[in-house]
């Protein structure tokens, strides 16, 4: 009798085999990422090599928050200081979308916030406003706007929805048809409709003990697993009751395709954590600033830690779950054992330029 | 334009703006006459003229914005800045400088509006600031001094319109930690632009009151002192020449007590009736300074600092030199029981006998007009304390000290903040000195702390705490020099250090009095402590 897990393995073994002979390459994890002043490359993550090395148009001096389409084959990138948001093709480096958000009398940026749908047909995209008038500015609502990603460079907002202040994070759930934001709260939004669905609290979180949290991730990733993940602190008061309050690191988590919402505690704070992500293959999570962190999630607790050579914002996990990418900040990437954490190479970026307040992802291809 | 040579732009343009109407003068002669040669009404025509595209008629007879406001010549300075930087103004340096003059004229702060934050004008390093009440403290001084909103005034209308332009230009503030723990914008936009308009409104009595008050003329032959932490106290003369309206020219005679000379001369206007801003030589130093002429005419003080760091300066008090007699200045401030030392009276009139009190013997060596020099030999078992100084028919009390041991050092400042240097950003150094101290017995048997003033000590850098050791501060963060002025190193990732981590610090600055200057067995010391942190990207003239 052939053992079931057998069959799975050949499958694996064979897929790039039949992808060959169906005349597709077999598809490999590449790390996007950006730097200052415009430029975006394209990293063959196992070959450890930049492959591709492309300029934005009209970044002027800015490349900020990347997001993926989901065919991995344009990454939508925010550049112009807030204003713009380019696609660029991550193979030819052509710029094929521009949405300019600010027209003439009307400054407008996005506030890191901004996704594609899981179909690439949208991208939904927080907008913040300023009216400019001749001698004073007038803070306008801020409100969601909708893209159709085949508008070509000249894109304009199809719809557009008011939207509570202070948002930094906007995910795209996996149903096509809503969306969350995170601000002051969790919400999630109808795309058609902009219709405010639900309201989850994070000012007013369900997590007993525990002071009202600080939460700020400018890291909207969620790949592979489909599950974003990002630090958030507070105090916890002594099961005692008694004493100071204490410092904590928890994890949040947030399930793109169920909507799961949950806070996990995973240490008294030692070490800052700056960014996360979630493994795809064991129940860990890794995060980074100036050390990277192991975070077992069975439980939460931390599981390794190990000091980097410098400050990285941001952290990915490659698709097969064996390694850790630290990117952002400075112009290197660098690859962990995702086991060991031991560093296992070292990319350096052409022009080493700043990666600053880019957003690296992961993209499969 | 990048952050750095907006920053550079800045720095040297505002500074010249305000102060070097007279630098540019240096270089051409006519410039400072064309300037003086303005009057009010070329300053309406040009507001008119160059602001007027934007700024339409309020109706109000004033035109938009600019009638709602009213602020000091730096704070002219930094908006005309930022209407360039940001708004794409052009205008010539003479127009710019007549604009500024005719605004801090016209709109400006009464004196008595200034004198709580004038620290910040003086660009006084290391001082604590004030405190706004309520949340304007985490609303506005969270990124700005709280001086720089206090330098400020507005009706509600206006503070709310420079609220919307703050979220307008810097999207990010509602973000940021100190300020996403609250609905920010509501706040902003709401109880904020409330409570300043109450706090520091466009319309006040005391401007009112000020705009009546007599012009002063500030011509004339002064008496000054200071004191230059590092160098000691000066004193001397100063002889103020007024070329146009508002506008001077200086001599300065100064001498340190050591007798080294701090002669110079200055070229000076004079904003809104009262706030010199000067640029001067003094020695062989390019300083700017930042003086307020008292209501009555009578004083002129305020601080001196260097051209190219703002941070290294000295006080400055300047009396009117009047017919009778007059000691402004005893120095140094302190002998030691017997010892001989050389000190010098400044002042004015300086005839007569010659008394510094109990256990002094004074000889006069040379008698000036403006100054004395002695010689003074304190007798071994002088008793320490305060002496009056007479000279003739004048006085001053607790003018100098006699000691007999140091029982302390104060380090001043207790706690200060330098920052690295790197590209075109100027290090910020930070300059320490000691206050000497015996104690001796006081009233009622408490003790009494005797001011000694500075005395020549060694100073050093040591670790603050463990981990400042384990990262070896000490070794990154740069270096004091003989005088207590620390120097800071270059700014950035440096691969020498953990994490590649900046040159930044954490240290204690120790100043060690030998046992033969402080009458004892063992060194006195006295430490401050000094944080040597990152570079400050923009460089206003009011943080």
């Amino acid at each position: 009798m052939v053992n079931p897990k057998n069959l799975v393995r050949l499958a694996l073994l064979l897929l790039p085999v039949i992808a060959q002979a169906a005349g597709a390459a077999p598809k490999k994890d590449y790390i996007v990422t950006g730097s200052k002043p415009d430029r975006l490359f394209v990293i063959d993550a196992a070959a450890r090599r930049v492959v591709g090395d492309f300029k934005i148009p009209g970044a002027h001096d800015w490349v900020g928050t990347i997001v993926p389409s989901p065919d991995g084959r344009v990454a939508y990138v925010l550049v112009n200081r807030m204003e713009s948001i380019a696609g660029i093709d991550l193979g030819t480096g052509k710029e094929v979308f521009r949405a300019d958000l600010s027209s003439p009398g009307e400054r407008v940026k996005s506030l890191f916030a901004f996704d594609v749908t899981p179909d690439g047909k949208r991208l939904i995209v927080y907008e913040v406003p300023v009216k400019l008038g001749l001698s004073e500015y007038l803070v306008e609502p801020t409100r969601f706007a909708i893209f159709d990603t085949n508008a070509g460079l000249h894109a304009k907002p199809v719809r557009e929805y008011p939207a509570p202040r202070r948002v930094h994070t906007l995910l795209a759930s996996k149903n096509d048809r809503t969306f969350y934001a995170i601000g002051f709260d969790l919400y999630e939004y109808d795309i058609a409709t902009g219709k405010r669905l639900d309201t989850r609290g994070i000012r007013h979180w369900d997590h007993p003990g525990h002071s009202r949290p600080d939460l700020l991730a400018f890291w909207p990733v969620s790949e592979p697993t489909g599950i974003f993940a990002t630090p958030i602190y507070s105090t916890r008061t002594p099961a005692s009751g008694h004493g100071a309050p204490v410092p904590v690191t928890s994890l949040m988590t947030l399930n793109l395709r169920t909507g799961a919402l949950a806070y996990h505690d995973v240490e008294k704070t030692s070490a800052l954590i700056f960014s996360a992500v979630m493994s795809p293959t064991e129940p860990a999570a890794f995060g980074v600033y100036t050390q990277l962190t192991k975070i077992g999630t069975h439980p939460y607790r931390v599981e390794k830690r190990v000091d980097l050579p410098h400050t990285y914002y941001a952290v990915l996990v490659s698709t097969d779950g064996k390694e850790v990418y630290t990117a952002g900040a400075m112009c290197d990437v660098t690859v962990f054992d995702a086991d060991t954490l031991a560093e296992k190479a070292n990319i350096r970026l052409p022009g080493c330029g700043d990666q600053s307040v880019t957003s690296p992802r992961l993209v499969r291809r | 334009m990048s952050m750095t040579s907006r920053a550079e732009n800045y720095r040297g343009w505002a500074l010249a703006a305000l102060l070097g109407v007279c630098a540019a003068s240096r270089a051409m002669p006519a410039t400072a006459v064309a300037t003086a040669t303005t009057g009010p009404a070329d300053g309406a025509r040009l507001v008119r003229t160059y602001c007027g595209a934007c700024h339409l008629p309020d109706g109000h007879g004033t035109l938009a914005r600019i009638g709602d406001e009213r602020k000091t010549p730096e704070g002219w300075v930094m908006t005309i800045f930022r209407m360039q930087n940001l708004h794409g103004l052009q205008l010539p340096a003479t127009v710019r400088d007549t604009i500024v003059r005719y605004l801090a004229d016209t709109q400006g702060l009464a004196p008595s509006e200034a004198a709580p934050a004038r620290y910040a004008l003086e660009r006084r390093p290391n001082v604590p600031d004030l405190r706004l009440p309520g949340d304007l403290q985490r609303m506005c001084a969270r990124c700005h001094s709280a001086a720089r909103i206090a330098l400020e005034r507005r009706d509600t209308a206006d503070w709310l319109k420079n609220a919307n332009w703050h979220l307008a230009e810097f999207p990010t503030i509602e973000y940021q930690e100190g300020a996403r723990d609250r609905h920010w914008w509501r706040e902003a936009s709401t109880t904020v632009p409330a409570e300043l308009g109450r706090l520091f409104p466009l319309h006040t009595a005391a401007w009112a009151a000020w705009q009546r008050h007599a012009p002063i003329d500030l011509a004339g032959r002064w008496l000054v002192r200071g004191d230059e932490p590092g160098r000691g106290a000066y004193g001397g003369t100063a002889e103020i020449r007024r070329i146009a309206a508002d506008e001077y020219r200086a001599t300065y005679h100064l001498r340190f007590a050591d007798g080294k000379p701090l002669d110079g001369h200055s070229h000076a206007i004079v904003y809104t009736g009262y706030e010199w801003r000067g640029t001067a030589t003094l020695g062989d130093r390019a300083v700017h300074e930042v003086f307020a002429a008292s209501p009555g005419g009578r004083q002129l003080t305020g601080r001196w600092f260097l051209a190219d760091h703002a941070e290294i300066g000295a006080d400055w008090h300047a009396v009117r030199a009047g017919r009778g007699p007059r000691i402004v200045l005893v120095s140094p401030r302190a002998i030691r029981a017997g010892t001989s030392a050389r000190v010098t009276i400044f002042g004015d009139h300086l005839g007569g006998t010659v008394d510094l009190g109990a256990g002094l013997r004074v000889h006069v060596i040379h008698r000036g007009r403006a100054s004395l020099v002695l010689q003074v030999d304190a007798a071994p078992h002088a008793a320490p304390g305060y002496r009056t100084a007479r000279v003739g028919a004048t006085s001053a009390a607790d003018a100098l000290a006699v000691y007999d041991r140091v029982d302390r050092l104060d380090v001043t400042p207790a706690f200060a903040i330098a920052r690295l240097g790197g590209g075109k950003i100027d290090p910020v150094d930070a300059q320490f000195s000691v206050d000497a101290i015996e104690e001796v017995p006081g009233s009622a048997g408490k003790p009494q702390a005797v001011h000694l003033g500075a005395l020549p000590v060694a100073w050093s850098i040591a670790p603050f705490d463990a981990q400042a050791a384990h990262d070896r501060d000490v070794d990154f963060a740069g270096r004091i020099d003989s005088r207590g002025r620390f120097l800071p190193a270059g700014a950035g990732p440096n691969p020498q250090r953990k994490f590649h981590a900046d040159n930044t610090g954490n240290l204690d600055v120790i100043a060690t009095l030998a046992p033969g200057d402080a009458g004892r067995a063992t060194p006195v010391t006295g430490k401050a402590h000094l944080v040597v942190t990152v570079q400050r990207w923009n460089t206003p003239p009011i943080y």
